[in-house]
């Protein structure tokens, strides 16, 4: 039987001898073992035997990509065949290219030894924690597994990296009831690595289970305001992606039209605001170790007190570009702490709201966005009053980062990000 | 085009079994500013297999399609079923028994070169690049994806089916006199294999030119004022209305989480003007964007009235959620890939037309909007929904005004369609985004012109 390390490299060799000039190849594969609950009650088991494998040939420049899921000999060579094709029919770029080699390595991750029993146990055990001290809280989905994956990366520069890893997860859907009255959704996400603790300890699910108790009565903000707001660590990861996403990634840097296209190394935020973007961090659960473009992942700074470092450039994107490429493409924030507790930012807060999460539009490419405040609070006179619904806020995302009142000394790690509670100004916020 | 593995296991299968072999294809090119930042072909394939036992499920899936990886995949389910089943201990009884048949193939299989995609994608960018090149940004996104299964069950229909469906995604951005960028996208396309829907790029330049011609005027544009207003929603819209107000809350599996709907069945959720249907492959005499035929439990496909005259009528359902209401199930249980599971989703959901004429229902509103694109949007368990509007007008006196700049909508389902006092004699469908669960999923949406009153986000 073949590895994936064998298939790697027969796939590679067939890509020259049909005629690339550099090709490079991902083959995975795995297994995942996953618990569903529905509306509180166990439900489904699901086994998936997983393999992918996802192949890039240049030709004269010109490149072509192919995805699939199986490793078979005919398989792959059909796959060779059309990614010939599909280079053969590009256009050329000159900043398509595969990464050089550096240094090889093997990483290994995780949890390589599930236990299913237990974390069936876990969960059984969650349910009874949520039943018992959040008796308001229906479960409407909850999804955890257990994912092992191994994985090679090699090209034709004799770049060679495997990733051996597995962990856990936990997804769920949420919302609180009485009667005929209920909150709005809620939900969190979180990985890990061990089953030691109680799984509804993870992260700030507490939080969130007790505040949605406390939003099953709602009234709309009062009017129309513009003000503060305090955006959470369920939150701030959204807001900022979007943000990223909007000013500092790929497609807005190549077509310049990124408000920030010609602000690396000034400042465009507050000076409180520090991000790095950390693959490598021990409280992040199988982080990335190398990029989908063959290099090695290292940690990095995003913003550091306010003046921006880095794009989240791919290689490709770098070259396209001329400005660096990002060191990692992992999307593993870490925001500084800052030293106010959250209930000092609350009493900050003469009148405005503290935002667990936001459904809106896509937000423009300047930044400007609009939508609605969901599982949120009215502060007023520094206390938190009532939860909201109806409630729309809107401003600019940029204008937003340079507006920072204060940033919470405490965090939240989910295994994925370690973020604080910020609180912004300038904020419009209006009600019905 | 799939080979049937399957059937051969029909006599196999225990309680209530799927077994399901499913091919997904995926075509994507990119074109942005001329460079091809995408060229990309995916497949991907397997067998499934998920079995019931006494109120529980077990599934697996394999990227093999063998008779040795079908045995091991049932093995699996079946196991993963009894682990559930012994440890759980629901004892819940069988639903109720279905309608047992075959539906075959609908539609031919086919393949389309990657050089077709490519070819079309520079075509267009030439033609904008050449009438436009005082446009900040244009991309151009040629996308097409097909889902082919083959299901076998224990009871009801066996079938194998076909979805495929194509599009061309324009999107183009200016700078506007503020010094802000100001962008706007259309999806072009539907139902069928690219070289169906798109066989010469001159089509779509007059599609192109009414983009530009509002991307100019939204550059003009001004920030909505915030607050409740009167509003006419552009048929575009009505569709993702149906969707994400309604559609989401009658799910069955959210009714059981606690949907707003678990309260409001048989009771006046919408004026009487409001009638919504999930259709499954036909409506009005056409076929809907995204026919189903058979469900992925083997459910021969209905449409499902959810809203009728403004009285809620019924929810979409699985086979069990539908023996724990007392209801038929219509075929709402569908999977994205091969190694997922049915899940309940919408097929072809839709706000019948009314008898109104759009400028009589602009010339109604004093002050207020008129919206006419949208680019997202989601809804609450609560009713609560917000969508995102990326081009649409004032409305002034009765007659249209300004354009305006991106905004959100929002409003409670429920309360909001209860506003609704015209609706267009017309109606649009549309096919092109995924919509989101714990799966992605194509969805076909549609409905009339909508006036009515909702909450929109401004300055």
């Amino acid at each position: 039987m073949m590895t994936n390390r064998d298939i790697a490299e027969y796939t590679l060799d067939a890509l020259k001898k049909a005629g690339a000039d550099h090709a490079q190849c991902i083959v995975s594969t795995g297994k995942t073992d996953e618990f569903n609950i529905d509306g509180g009650d166990f439900s489904l088991l699901r086994t998936l035997f997983n393999s992918s494998i996802t192949i890039k040939a240049l030709i004269d420049g010109k490149k072509g990509i192919i995805s699939a899921n199986r490793l078979d000999m005919e398989s792959i060579d059909k796959a060779v065949k059309e990614c010939i094709a599909a280079a053969e029919s590009s256009v050329s770029d000159e900043a398509e290219s595969i990464a050089p080699r550096i240094k090889n390595e093997n990483f290994v991750a995780g949890v390589l030894e599930p236990d299913r029993d237990k974390l069936f146990d876990r969960l059984k055990e969650y349910l009874a924690d949520v039943k018992n001290n959040y008796p308001k809280i229906i479960l409407e989905q909850l999804v955890s597994k257990y994912v092992y994956s191994e994985s090679v990366f090699m090209n034709t520069n004799g770049v060679e990296f495997t990733y051996t890893c597995g962990n856990y997860d936990l997804s769920s859907m949420f919302s609180a009831h009485e009667g005929e009255k209920s909150s709005s959704f809620n939900g969190y996400y979180t990985k890990f690595d061990s089953l030691d603790g109680k799984l509804i300890d993870i992260g700030m699910q507490r939080t969130l289970f007790a505040e949605s108790e406390m939003q099953i009565d709602t009234k709309p903000f009062p009017g129309k305001t513009v003000g503060k707001v305090i955006i959470t660590p369920a939150c701030l990861y959204d807001m900022l992606m979007i943000a990223f996403g909007n000013f500092i990634s790929d497609s807005t840097i190549i077509d310049k039209t990124s408000p920030w296209i010609s602000m690396l190394g000034n400042q465009v935020a507050s000076e409180k605001l520090t991000v790095y973007s950390k693959p490598l961090d021990e409280r992040v659960v199988c982080g990335e170790r190398f990029t989908g473009e063959g290099f090695m992942s290292e940690n990095m700074a995003i913003i550091e007190k306010g003046v921006l470092k880095n794009f989240m450039l791919s290689n490709y994107g770098s070259r396209k570009t001329g400005f660096p490429r990002a060191l990692n493409l992992s999307h593993n924030l870490f925001v500084e702490p800052g030293d106010m507790s959250l209930d000092e930012l609350v009493r900050n807060v003469e009148r405005g709201i503290i935002m667990n999460r936001f459904s809106g539009g896509q937000p423009s490419i300047n930044g400007d966005f609009s939508g609605v405040a969901k599982n949120s609070f009215l502060i007023e006179n520094g206390e938190i009053t009532h939860a909201l619904s109806e409630t729309m806020v809107s401003g600019n995302l940029a204008a937003m980062l340079n507006n920072i009142i204060g940033i919470s000394a405490e965090t939240v790690c989910d295994g994925i990000t370690v973020l604080p509670y910020i609180l912004f100004d300038g904020i419009t916020i209006s009600g019905r | 085009m799939l080979e049937d593995k399957i059937s051969k296991f029909k006599s196999l299968l225990k309680n209530h079994t799927e077994l399901r072999a499913q091919v997904n294809t995926t075509r994507r090119v990119t074109l942005l500013n001329g460079n091809l930042v995408n060229n990309i072909r995916s497949d991907v394939s397997g067998v499934s297999a998920r079995m019931y036992r006494n109120g529980v499920y077990g599934f697996a899936s394999s990227a093999e399609y063998t008779d040795e990886k079908i045995k091991a995949v049932l093995a699996a389910a079946e196991e993963n079923a009894k682990f559930m089943d012994t440890h759980i201990n629901k004892n819940k009884p069988m639903f109720q028994p279905a309608r047992t048949g075959k539906k075959e193939l609908q539609y031919t299989v086919r393949d389309v070169e990657q050089k077709v995609f490519i070819d079309f994608a520079k075509e267009i960018d030439a033609y904008i690049s050449r009438k436009y090149p005082d446009l900040a940004s244009r991309t151009i996104a040629v996308f097409s994806d097909s889902m082919e299964k083959l299901l076998v069950v224990s009871d009801g229909f066996d079938s194998h089916s076909l979805i495929p469906r194509s599009y061309v995604y324009l999107f183009m951005s200016a700078r506007a006199n503020d010094g802000t960028t100001v962008e706007l996208f259309r999806p072009v396309g539907g139902f069928g294999y690219f070289n169906e829907n798109f066989t010469d790029p001159a089509n779509l330049y007059e599609t192109i030119d009414n983009l530009y011609d509002n991307l100019m005027k939204k550059a003009e544009g001004v920030y909505c004022e915030a607050g409740y207003k009167d509003v006419v929603m552009h048929p575009n819209l009505a569709g993702i209305l149906a969707h994400e107000a309604v559609g989401h809350t009658v799910e069955a599996d959210l009714v059981l989480g606690g949907s707003v709907a678990a309260h409001n069945l048989g009771k006046q959720v919408a004026s009487e003007l409001v009638t919504m249907v999930d259709f499954a492959h036909t409506a009005l005499g056409k076929t809907v964007p995204l026919p189903v035929y058979v469900d992925d439990e083997g459910i021969p496909a209905e449409d499902a009235v959810l809203i009728k005259d403004g009285i809620l009528v019924g929810y979409m359902n699985n086979r069990e959620t539908a023996h724990h209401f007392g209801m038929e199930p219509q075929g709402n249980a569908r999977a994205f890939l091969f190694s997922d599971e049915p899940l309940i989703r919408m097929r072809n959901t839709a706000i019948l037309p009314g008898k109104d004429k759009l400028e009589d229902m602009i010339a109604a509103i004093d002050d207020g909007y008129y919206l006419t694109d949208t680019n997202n949007g989601q809804a609450d368990t609560t009713g609560e929904f917000m969508f995102g509007v990326c081009m649409g007008y004032e409305i002034k006196k009765g007659k249209l005004g300004r354009a305006i700049r991106d905004t959100t909508i929002s409003g409670v389902a429920f309360e909001m369609l209860k506003t609704v006092d015209m609706l267009s004699d017309d109606m649009v469908w549309s096919s092109s985004g995924f919509c989101g669960k714990k799966q992605p999923m194509p969805v076909g949406m549609g409905g009339p012109a909508v006036k009515c009153k909702v909450n929109i986000g401004g300055r």
